[in-house]
């Protein structure tokens, strides 16, 4: 664990506005005494509680140079065996994907399969085998178990009211002066505190700070040289192909066929094929996301990110190329997304941002808020968490324009969270509400959801807090 | 007509209904959908309101044939001066050459949006020094690009940095039996630090329509798009086509190309993308420069393309931004393909056609003063239209296009506009009803007071009655050349004036009785007669029952009595 000395605390707390403000505060509330005394600049701080804020910063600076391990257990042991047998899974996966490639090498006619070790669908599914389990389980236990929800796993949830109160803010968002947008911007470029960029990416970021504002949060700001040379070292390695090269490959291909993010096929492309090269990724990484069992074959093995790189991978890189035109950058960016938070959507655990807990968040809301629509969707056959499966673990990527996207990515940064997406999915299901609910069978809701559609940030919100 | 405005806007209430209106055009794409979702009906005569012609149509038969009032065409006549590349050069050239001894150098100035062009062969040797000169003073060799001046969709263009490429195409062509004469191209300087996204090479489409030269109108589309090259930029191979030109007729001959894709993205993504890189200032500064360089050109083009108010002309502008984000002018077309390569692309360009309709006003139910219609803008009316100074767009281009919305609404408004003057104009003709009833009452007093005799009294009450059927007709008529709503006969005017001389037969019956009955109300109507008398004789001399265009604008003119509009013609063209 690194420690700071104090004279990189005082450096880091210089940096923050809020310690100028507590300064400047201090000098008016004592301008009027000639001699200044320890002493009296602690009572004064006691009576206007500028001690409180100055603690809080301080343990705020020491929390966030505490590097956070990846976690690698979970606190409940069902879903540690379940994370074993997910992994066994994608390594049974990995075979077929394996032996279906051989064959497209021997017959160039058939290529229709798309490759992929897995997609969001495949862990939706081994998601929803846990009811059964646990229904089993708690049976046994003795504890009435009774549920009408797809998913339902005994893990510690956040209320889903608190979440809806948490992002209401967002409902009266307006749209901002000129001025405003200036006075953020030059915060965004002064600010080095990241609970004051957080504060900022709450509210609104104009396009052109974005990127300044994200490589400050990362904490990346002054290093460009170092993220270039690394990125560097990464792309002389690519030279050696992998096996995983050509799933990423069919992958890009993929993202290809997007109308925002044609024109970057290329350059996601490498970044990607670095990410699955980066050793330090296993340590960064704030979840671990499968639990390694090897193999004869090297070829076999987990990339030494130490989780599969699965389908549609390429959509997580995509709306951050509209950020930089510098590749290293746009690699470090996504890096640090990744493995703060959009690993959360491949993690089979209880913790607050993983795929589990968002999934029951979302079944929780719709069902109380909405047990007409709910109710009507299991009566069709329809699954409420598939309609939505898609958007949350891609974060609408490829369903909102690039703008939008940025607006998600910009709250996640704000919270420090994933839950944004709870609120932007229960939108969704809300915006279509009327038209699901006339659906008489699964085709029908296929249908409402392949028509030419236009989502956005704001309205989903909106729709989100719609009765 | 957009849905809209079906919608909103009372049948009755149409100053020429949409379902009277034809259109003929001998486009397959695009163009013949967006005609058929205003339902207008299409036609293969000479009966058509709106015409969407081919250049070279315009070129061979406009100029023998005289189009009705309303009768509208999507080309101006000498287009080619905005939209040859060669002439087009010429005249900024000059425009510039008149502002600077106007000493409006600022101005001027301006006029730098064009990269240097020379014509060749004709200014070969004022090219071939200029090329000496930038080779001795840069290091690096300056590439040139090649266009052959008739040819689109970037055929026949290439690039070259050496003086023998170019030297051994003038041999082959010149000494080559199938081509007596080198074919005319124009050389460019080639702006090789072009702005690369994703490592590719990009230009922007965008589309100007102009509906007059005089004042000079332009309207602004939001909407264009960016179109990449599929290959990675190399300004040192610049034999592959690929990685230079953009032209989608190019691209899709690449082996990569992508037909779900069709390799674009819409303004909006870039100006986005801009935005992050440069900031916001710095890219809308770019789009304000964009739009002043439109109109610039068609300023610079005003006074030599010939006003028609049958004319109106979508153009497509191909802009290229370069690595300091400064626009280059790289070609006007007169006919932008209207052709969609993607879903997105069709509802794209039959949205800009439909608004294109909106403001051409067949149904004659706009105002003229509109700022927005649809997707357009409205940019310049005589001088550049300011947009208010506490606006935060320099110019809608590349903004998000509320065209839905706004047809919706300026359907709604012009509904309740176009009602209020109905009633108004119902209650005029009520009161002017009233006073023709008492009028007439007074003349039967004195007719009953002056009487003849039974037999001329009843002959005279029956040529009374026709005057007053056919005064009747009159001030109708009138009262739709005034624009003023319509009292149910509006049919009547419609067709009376876009085929008069199908109804020559009945205007003569017409004019026949108004000389005998109110001959001396009229002393003008002599004139007038006589003109129409001439034109039936040479539609009976030359057994001519159907419409058929006179061979020159003079004889009708002469025949018609219509000197005003031949001056103005010939005046533009001086």
């Amino acid at each position: 664990m690194q420690q700071l000395d104090n004279q990189e605390i005082l450096m880091k707390l210089k940096s923050s506005k809020q310690f100028w403000d507590i300064k400047k505060k201090l000098k008016q509330g004592l301008g009027d005494q000639q001699k200044i005394g320890v002493n009296d600049i602690q009572k004064f701080a006691q009576s206007c509680e500028i001690e409180d804020q100055l603690t809080k910063l301080i343990s705020h600076i020491l929390r966030k140079s505490k590097k956070r391990e990846s976690l690698k257990e979970d606190q409940i042991e069902f879903l540690n065996t379940s994370k074993i047998k997910w992994t066994e899974l994608l390594f049974k996966n990995l075979d077929i994907v394996h032996q279906k490639t051989k064959n497209q090498e021997e017959d160039d006619t058939n290529t229709d399969s798309k490759l992929y070790i897995y997609d969001e669908k495949n862990l939706l599914a081994f998601l929803q085998t846990f009811k059964q389990q646990q229904q089993s389980i708690a049976l046994y236990q003795n504890v009435q178990f009774q549920s009408n929800k797809l998913l339902n796993v005994n893990i510690p949830l956040k209320s889903s009211q608190s979440i809806l109160d948490k992002y209401q803010y967002l409902l009266l968002q307006e749209e901002l002066q000129d001025d405003k947008i200036n006075k953020i911007r030059k915060q965004i470029e002064n600010e080095h505190i990241d609970i004051e960029l957080e504060k900022i990416a709450q509210t609104f970021v104009p396009n052109g700070e974005r990127c300044l504002l994200y490589l400050k949060y990362f904490e990346f700001d002054h290093q460009e040289t170092v993220l270039q040379q690394n990125f560097a070292k990464l792309q002389k390695e690519c030279s050696n192909q992998l096996f995983y090269d050509e799933l990423l490959e069919i992958d890009g291909h993929e993202i290809s066929e997007d109308t925002f993010y044609f024109v970057f096929q290329e350059q996601i492309l490498t970044c990607l094929k670095c990410f699955i090269r980066d050793r330090t990724i296993k340590e960064n990484i704030r979840i671990q996301l499968q639990n390694g069992v090897k193999k004869e074959h090297a070829e076999f093995q987990l990339p030494v990110t130490g989780f599969f790189p699965f389908k549609n991978i390429s959509k997580y890189v995509a709306p951050l190329c509209y950020l930089s035109t510098k590749i290293h950058i746009i690699y470090a960016l996504f890096k640090e997304f990744f493995c703060r938070y959009f690993c959360f959507l491949h993690a089979i655990s209880s913790e607050n941002n993983s795929i589990l807990s968002l999934c029951m968040q979302i079944e929780e809301i719709v069902s109380t808020r909405s047990p007409k629509l709910f109710h009507h969707l299991k009566v069709i056959g329809c699954d409420t968490l598939k309609l939505i499966i898609h958007q949350l673990v891609y974060c609408f990527i490829g369903d909102m324009d690039p703008p939008h996207i940025l607006t998600i990515y910009d709250s996640i940064i704000g919270h420090d969270s994933l839950e944004i997406l709870v609120i932007l999915c229960v939108g969704f299901l809300n915006k279509y509400k009327p038209k699901l609910l006339l659906a008489k069978n699964q085709e029908n809701v296929q249908q409402i959801f392949s028509e030419l559609r236009e989502d956005r940030f704001q309205e989903l919100v909106q729709f989100a807090y719609k009765q | 007509m957009s849905e809209y405005f079906r919608k909103y806007i009372k049948k009755e209430h149409y100053a020429n209904h949409y379902s009277n209106l034809k259109f003929k055009t001998s486009f397959r794409n695009c163009i013949l959908e967006a005609f058929k979702r205003r339902l207008w009906k299409e036609t293969e005569g000479d009966d058509w309101d709106i015409m969407w012609a081919e250049k070279e149509w315009i070129h061979e038969v406009l100029d023998h044939t005289h189009l009705q009032a309303n009768q509208k065409i999507n080309h101006f006549r000498n287009h080619y001066e905005l939209t040859r590349k060669d002439l087009m050069i010429k005249n900024f050239k000059r425009y510039k050459k008149n502002l600077e001894r106007e000493g409006k150098s600022e101005e001027a100035n301006n006029y730098n949006f064009f990269p240097l062009t020379f014509h060749l062969p004709s200014e070969y040797p004022i090219f071939f020094e200029e090329f000496k000169r930038q080779s001795t003073n840069s290091d690096t060799k300056t590439a040139w690009i090649m266009k052959p001046i008739g040819k689109s969709q970037g055929k026949g263009i290439f690039i070259f940095n050496k003086i023998q490429q170019i030297s051994q195409w003038k041999n082959t062509l010149r000494y080559s039996q199938d081509n007596p004469q080198a074919e005319a191209y124009i050389v460019q300087k080639y702006i090789a630090d072009p702005l690369l996204i994703g490592g590719k090479k990009f230009d922007m489409r965008i589309y100007l329509l102009c509906t007059s030269y005089q004042p000079l109108t332009l309207y602004l589309y939001r909407t264009g798009f960016a179109r990449f090259t599929h290959h990675r930029y190399d300004s040192e191979d610049i034999s592959n086509t690929y990685v230079h030109l953009t032209n989608v007729a190019i691209q899709k001959t690449s082996d990569n190309y992508d037909e779900k894709l069709g390799g674009k993205w819409n303004l909006q993504t870039l100006k986005l993308y801009l935005m992050t890189k440069y900031g916001q200032e710095k890219v809308a500064e770019t789009f304000y420069n964009i739009q002043m360089l439109m109109i610039r050109s068609l300023q610079a083009v005003q006074k030599i393309i010939i006003n028609d108010k049958h004319c109106f002309e979508l153009y497509g502008f191909d802009i290229l931004l370069d690595a300091q984000l400064k626009p280059w002018l790289l070609e006007v077309n007169a006919s932008p393909s209207m052709t969609s390569n993607t879903p997105v692309d069709f509802e794209l360009k039959c949205g800009l056609l439909d608004d294109v309709f909106t403001i051409i006003d067949l149904e004659k139910v706009l105002t003229g003063n509109e700022e927005q219609i649809g997707g357009f803008d409205l940019i310049c009316k005589g001088t550049p239209v300011k947009l208010p100074i506490n606006s935060t767009f320099t110019t809608y281009l590349g903004a998000f296009n509320n065209r839905q919305q706004q047809l919706k609404k300026i359907a709604k408004s012009t509904a309740i506009r176009l009602a209020q003057t109905y009633s108004e104009g119902q209650m005029k003709a009520i009161e002017i009803g009233s006073k023709g009833q008492k009028e007439k009452e007074e003349k039967d007093k004195q007719m009953r007071s002056s009487s003849k005799g039974p037999q001329a009294m009843q002959n005279g009450s029956s040529l009374n009655n026709k005057s007053n059927n056919l005064t009747k007709q009159n001030t109708i008529m009138k009262r739709n050349t005034a624009n003023l709503p319509a009292l149910g006969t509006l049919q009547n005017k419609s067709n009376l004036k876009r085929q008069p001389l199908q109804n020559a037969g009945q205007q003569q019956q017409i004019q026949q009785s108004q000389s005998n009955s109110s001959k001396k109300n009229n002393p003008n109507e002599d004139s007038m007669l006589s003109a129409n008398q001439k034109l039936q004789k040479l539609t009976q001399e030359s057994k001519i029952n159907q419409f058929q265009p006179y061979k020159q604008q003079s004889q009708y003119n002469e025949v018609m009595g219509m000197g005003a509009g031949s001056r103005n013609l010939q005046k533009n063209e001086e």
